[in-house]
């Protein structure tokens, strides 16, 4: 008698599983956290034209992301916050060769509070704890470390650097005022409520930050993701991306 | 095949003097707690009880959190240890605090284990002889219930060096100052090219959680016969 309600429940519950992942309308995003408010609002904007469509929505350090992707996370758009990742994915032959584009530009900043009188890299050192992202996995911290040693400043600054699990991690250490600074991006500063911008790295010293943007294999498959996708590029979309203060050139 | 990066060896330093010192600024704290609970009875114990237990079952991101606020520069008591110069929160000092509150559970349980285990008429003698309450905890209670402090101590050092939730919230994540084992573990598995360091840390960490764990068993058994 037990027996056969567990079987009646295992039967329902496979026949429920198939069912519950492939649900029509559902869009997975895997998307850099400095994109969050803009595609925050780009989802919604789409949302609101396409009702059927049900964004769920994964922000983090692109390279975290990347990994979850290698190892089978449904994602049907993977937007990365450097080429690295990207390219890591197109190595595996995991995102859509022929859908990689440009989807917006970016640029790297230093936040903090004015009293500390930091206002250029060779001010850093004045300063106790710095936030970064993770260089091994988050794109801001990788731009960072490389303006840091361009710099000639990594050794110096070594052991005072606080690695962050995304860039938005290294913003709220430094909303919140435990660290004396961070390095995020320009619109990442623009969301910050204390912290003020003290300067802005060099150019010269990093890569350009270019967000690429791709379909994966299993969303070039998903007609919902195409279509988000193709209003990625829209100009609706980039009106949005400068109204956040993102590059689109 | 064991391949260490330097902040990796750093990883392990640190994750072990954070596990002593945690234990060791426990240990006192531990056997009051624990001998309070077992000897004495006094109003609101069951709250008292209750209140050591929590971070057993407490996510320890909340105890994270709640530390952060307790300590942290805007914290309630932030302006406080500004004054006196003190700071605590992305200090290693923080790690051993986060631990310290999470493993204290373990440790007094085990104490208590231990100290409920002596026979109550051996305590009754000690002071019917005269000897006031510091001499039957020093002569007495702490000699037999020995086998608990060691077993709660070898408890509280593994599940310091496997703290993680609580820990990467008040202390942060900063090679070679308060990346312990667990924070590099995760940092490593978040990036997509460090598979292999991460698994040669993960062997690290297994084999020191074997060493304490053996420790805890062959001490554990030495005391059991002798009693």
């Amino acid at each position: 008698m037990k027996n056969g309600h567990l079987q009646r429940l295992l039967c329902l519950f496979i026949l429920v599983l198939p069912m519950a992942s492939a649900s029509a309308g559902e869009v997975h995003l895997s998307v850099a956290a400095s994109l969050k408010d803009v595609c925050n609002e780009l989802t919604d904007r789409f949302a609101g034209s396409h009702p059927g469509v049900k964004f769920m929505k994964n922000y983090g350090g692109s390279g975290a992301l990347a990994k979850q992707v290698e190892n089978g996370a449904p994602s049907d758009i993977f937007i990365s916050a450097n080429l690295e990742w990207m390219e890591h994915l197109r190595e595996r032959r995991l995102v859509d060769t022929t859908s990689i584009c440009t989807f917006a530009c970016n640029s790297l900043v230093f936040v903090g509070f004015a009293d500390r009188g930091v206002f250029a890299l060779k001010d850093l050192h004045k300063l106790e704890r710095i936030a970064v992202g993770s260089p091994k996995s988050v794109p801001a911290g990788t731009y960072a470390m490389e303006a840091l040693k361009n710099a000639g400043i990594d050794r110096q600054l070594g052991k005072k650097l606080v690695m962050a699990r995304d860039v938005r991690e290294c913003l709220m250490y430094a909303e919140r005022g435990e660290v004396d600074g961070a390095f995020v991006y320009n619109t990442d500063a623009l969301q910050a409520r204390h912290a003020k911008i003290l300067f802005a790295v060099p150019q010269e010293l990093y890569q350009r930050v270019i967000y690429p943007m791709s379909l994966t294999v299993t969303g070039s498959r998903n007609a919902d993701a195409a279509a988000f996708f193709r209003f990625l590029q829209s100009g609706e979309a980039k009106g949005v991306l400068d109204k956040f203060g993102f590059a689109v050139k | 095949m064991l391949a260490l990066t330097p902040a990796d060896y750093d990883a392990v330093g640190l994750s072990i003097k954070v596990a002593l010192t945690a234990m060791a600024v426990s240990l006192p704290f531990g056997i009051v707690y624990a001998y309070l609970l077992t000897f004495r009875d006094f109003k609101g114990k069951v709250l008292f009880e209750v209140a050591v237990n929590l971070p057993l079952t407490l996510p320890p991101v909340v105890i994270g959190y709640l530390l952060l606020r307790l300590l942290g520069k805007q914290g309630w008591l932030g302006p406080l240890l500004e004054a006196a110069g003190i700071r605590i929160i992305f200090t290693w000092k923080a790690a051993v605090i986060a631990s310290a509150v999470v493993g204290f559970p373990l440790l007094v349980r085990s104490i208590r284990i231990g100290m409920e285990s002596i026979d109550r008429q051996m305590i009754q003698a000690s002071r019917t002889l005269g000897a006031p309450w510091y001499d039957t905890l020093a002569t007495v209670i702490l000699p037999l219930s020995l086998h608990g402090i060691l077993a709660g101590s070898s408890l509280m050092f593994a599940r310091s060096l496997g703290e993680f939730g609580a820990t990467i919230i008040v202390a942060g994540n900063i090679p070679g100052v308060t990346q312990t084992i667990p924070l590099a573990i995760y940092e490593y598995a978040s990036s997509p090219t460090s598979e292999e360091l991460a698994m040669s840390l993960c062997v690290v960490a297994v084999a020191i959680s074997l060493v304490a764990l053996f420790l805890h068993e062959v001490l554990g058994k030495k005391l059991v016969r002798r009693n």
